[in-house]
């Protein structure tokens, strides 16, 4: 069997606030087709880790590699390569949902946005929210809108922070379901969660944060 | 048990009957007796003095350099207003002075404008979240509690609508009787506006308060064009300084009888007020003083536009056009085609070039034109602002800051140009007394004015909140965060600074210039906070490389031992 591209390669990772050490010397390696889940109590450093993978955070030491290419948030490879959800999303607050989503598939050079716009739209169950403006959705809806905006683009790396947050019980067992498909199809996943039967479907390796390793 | 805890000689009672209400055993149940809102009015502001830990004189004396500062700024504006009417006086032929005399109209129509649009906004009546939940859910007396609230928003509106009457009057050059009767109309008037706001209010309407704001907003743009129509002798206007009075005692009677009417109504309808209609007015009120605090001009903005976006609530959605940086500057246009507002208020800026010159200010024509685009451009800017404020909706495409800050500028770039090709004329000179200008000269004042507004807008709406995780910076006044006090000045800067050259006579080639750096500072890939953490990423790699030299040292030293 042929040897899987590394997506993502993280080498002696540390970050610190103050003399608060959130986490050193953290290293990862993610190959196509693999999904991580980190764990941990709240404070253990999930939500930092994402950042700094994202590159909305800063590590204080060590290196983040996407596809050889060295993480640089400015970088546009990057964007076109790594579809985040966490907590920074925006939104405008004069396009509706299903322009959003539109908007990022054009942008992305999607062949066919309008049918894959459509059909993302359908899964997330926002159908009848299609028109309606950002500020008017229930928070579960924003959350299912942030979530769109990762799967109607173009990526080999996906990162998510809690992705099963303010959804149900139906939309859980839908993203398991959505991210089981993803990573299949060769995806490389990272995620944070505290959903159990998330983690047990979808990840191929756990990594508990805040824990002596 | 109360919760209150006064001290001995307070003689205050906050809950003087049903205090005893107890329905313990057989006893009838006390009936409750209801507070007069004075009274619960009176507990809050007793608490709220209790815990002050500063009295006035003490704030007054710790802000002294504020006070200061006010009072210099409150100075130099005096002295603006009499230089500009020494300046203004010199004109002297029949259709200059008549342009002037509708200015003070313009004013007078433009103020309502502003006054219906603001009360429209905010109730003009509110509460805050606070009120809504302890006080109106009680069977308090909601119109004594709300009285109060709509006369502190009549008093605004009196206070505002006076200096801008009596400022516009006396910057056109206006006797002392004609500054003190526009001065009343104007206050009157909006006044008025804010009173029949207030009345719609309570009859749970806004279509009326709508439509007389976009009426009033065109009223004041048609008075602008009679004022450059005049002054350049396309129709004349026959009006004496007294008959211009007399028009401004018309006002006057008009206005009051307006304002008792609509007084009464609102006044009557205060109970009606549903309390989520009050609430949001003060919800939107307290978003916005916290941005103020924080001198955050761009978050209170996005505050307004969020809240606009959530009444609408929903659209009909528009298929997108084009792959890449053509979906983002397709959408521009789209999105400026659904809320076309900010288009009326382009439109409305072309005239400030052609008043200046038609009133013999030509010299200032640059400066004023430029901020005034520069105030009309940053609600075209609104892509752009989303695209800067946050890193999220970045991450999401797949181009560097300066494809993506160009591609939302584009469209808005667009119109600025047409705004420079249509402000032309102005600058060759046509009104009495103004300058006049070579075709070449003045398509490139136009150009570098245009590029002045449109810049200033830009580094306005690419602002960051002040960051208070920083090192402070120590004043007088206490620690401050570093850029707070910049953010004031942020792109009325640039406007001035890029006109200043054309304003000082020298070529509008040097505005230009100015202009194009200012273009690459601020369209680059680069802001403030990624420059810094690219030098925090070169230290630690010199501090790496460093490591590592000295390593190698020492093994080396090691081995020859």
């Amino acid at each position: 069997m042929a040897k899987r591209t590394t997506v993502l390669k993280v080498s002696g990772l540390k970050r610190a606030f103050g003399s608060h050490t959130i986490f050193d010397k953290f290293s990862l390696e993610v190959r196509a087709g693999e999904a991580i889940a980190l764990t941990g109590r709240n404070g253990a450093g999930k939500s930092t880790l994402l950042r700094c993978l994202v590159g909305a955070d800063r590590p204080d030491d060590g290196t983040i590699e996407v596809l050889g290419t060295a993480m640089s948030e400015a970088s546009p490879e990057i964007r076109r390569n790594v579809a985040t959800v966490i907590d920074d999303l925006d939104f405008f607050p004069d396009l509706s949902v299903v322009e959003h989503l539109d908007l990022l598939a054009r942008a992305h050079g999607h062949d066919d946005p309008d049918a894959m716009v459509d059909e993302v739209l359908d899964e997330v169950q926002l159908v009848p929210q299609s028109g309606q403006l950002p500020g008017t959705l229930s928070s579960g809806q924003r959350r299912r809108l942030a979530l769109a905006t990762a799967f109607v683009r173009p990526r080999k790396l996906l990162i998510m922070d809690e992705p099963e947050q303010r959804l149900d019980t139906e939309g859980v067992a839908w993203l398991s379901q959505r991210l089981q498909a993803e990573r299949q199809s060769g995806l490389a996943i990272v995620f944070a969660s505290h959903e159990p039967s998330l983690v047990e479907s979808v990840a191929t390796r756990v990594v508990r944060l805040g824990e002596p390793s | 048990m109360s919760t209150y805890e006064g001290s001995e000689d307070d003689a205050f009672e906050p809950y003087p009957a049903h205090h005893d209400a107890g329905f313990e055993g057989d006893e009838e149940p006390t009936r409750l007796v209801v507070p007069p809102a004075a009274e619960l009015k009176d507990l809050i502001r007793h608490w709220r003095k209790g815990r002050a830990t500063r009295n006035l004189w003490e704030a007054f004396s710790d802000a002294y350099i504020a006070v200061i500062a006010a009072l210099m700024i409150g100075g130099a504006l005096v002295n603006v207003v009499i230089r500009a009417q020494r300046v203004v006086s010199e004109c002297t032929s029949v259709s200059c002075l008549s342009a002037r005399t509708v200015l003070p109209w313009a004013a007078l129509v433009l103020s309502v404008a502003l006054a219906l649009a603001v009360s429209r906004l905010f109730g003009p009546v509110l509460a805050s979240a606070a009120e809504g939940f302890w006080l109106l859910d009680t069977p308090v007396n909601r119109p004594r509690l709300l009285g109060p609230r709509l006369m502190a928003a009549l008093v605004i509106a009196v206070v505002v609508g006076a200096l801008v009457g009596a400022a516009i009057a006396a910057l056109t050059g206006g006797s002392g009787l004609v500054i003190v009767v526009w001065s009343i109309a104007t206050a009157l008037a909006a006044t008025s506006a804010v009173s029949c706001a207030a009345a719609q209010q309570g009859a749970e309407r806004h279509r009326l308060t709508q439509a007389a704001t976009y009426l009033f907003g065109v009223l004041g743009v048609v008075a602008l064009v009679v004022v450059i129509g005049i002054a350049s002798d396309w129709f004349s206007l026959p009006i004496t300084a007294g008959a211009d009075a007399e028009i401004g005692f018309g006002v006057i009677a008009v206005s009051t009888v307006l304002l008792v009417v609509s007084l009464v109504l609102a006044v009557r309808r205060l109970g009606s007020i549903r309390r989520t209609r009050l609430t949001s007015g003060g919800a939107l009120v307290r978003g916005i003083s916290g941005a103020f605090f924080a001198l955050d001009f761009g978050l209170a903005r996005d505050i307004v536009v969020e809240r606009r976006a959530v009444a609408v609530g929903s659209v009909k959605p528009r298929r997108g056009k084009g792959l890449g940086r053509q979906a983002l500057v397709w959408r521009e246009w789209q999105r400026l085609l659904r809320f076309p507002q900010p288009l009326f208020m382009l439109a409305v800026t072309l005239v400030v070039p052609y008043a200046c010159d038609a009133l013999g200010m030509s010299t200032l024509s640059p400066v004023v034109a430029a901020l005034a685009l520069f105030g009309a451009t940053i609600p075209l800017l609104g892509g752009l602002r989303v695209l800067t404020r946050t890193g999220g909706l970045q991450r999401c495409l797949p181009f560097t800051l300066s494809q993506l800050k160009i591609s939302a500028i584009t469209v808005p770039a667009a119109l600025v140009a047409v705004w420079a090709v249509l402000t032309v004329p102005a600058y060759l000179g046509f009104g009495d007394g103004a300058a006049e200008h070579t075709v070449d000269e003045a398509l490139l004042m136009a150009i570098a004015t245009a590029a002045a507004g449109l810049l200033g807008a830009i580094r306005w709406v690419q602002a960051k909140g002040p960051d208070f995780s920083a090192p402070m910076i120590s004043t007088p006044s206490g620690a401050f965060p570093p850029g707070l006090m910049t953010n004031v000045f942020r792109g009325f800067d640039l406007c001035l600074i890029g006109t200043a050259p054309m304003l000082f006579g020298f070529s509008p080639l040097w505005s230009l210039a100015i202009c194009a750096i200012a273009a690459l500072i601020l369209l680059n890939s680069m802001d403030a906070e990624a420059i810094r953490a690219r030098q925090v990423e070169q230290q630690r790699e010199l501090e790496r490389a460093k490591r590592q030299r000295e390593a190698a040292a020492s093994a080396a030293k090691q081995k020859k031992r």
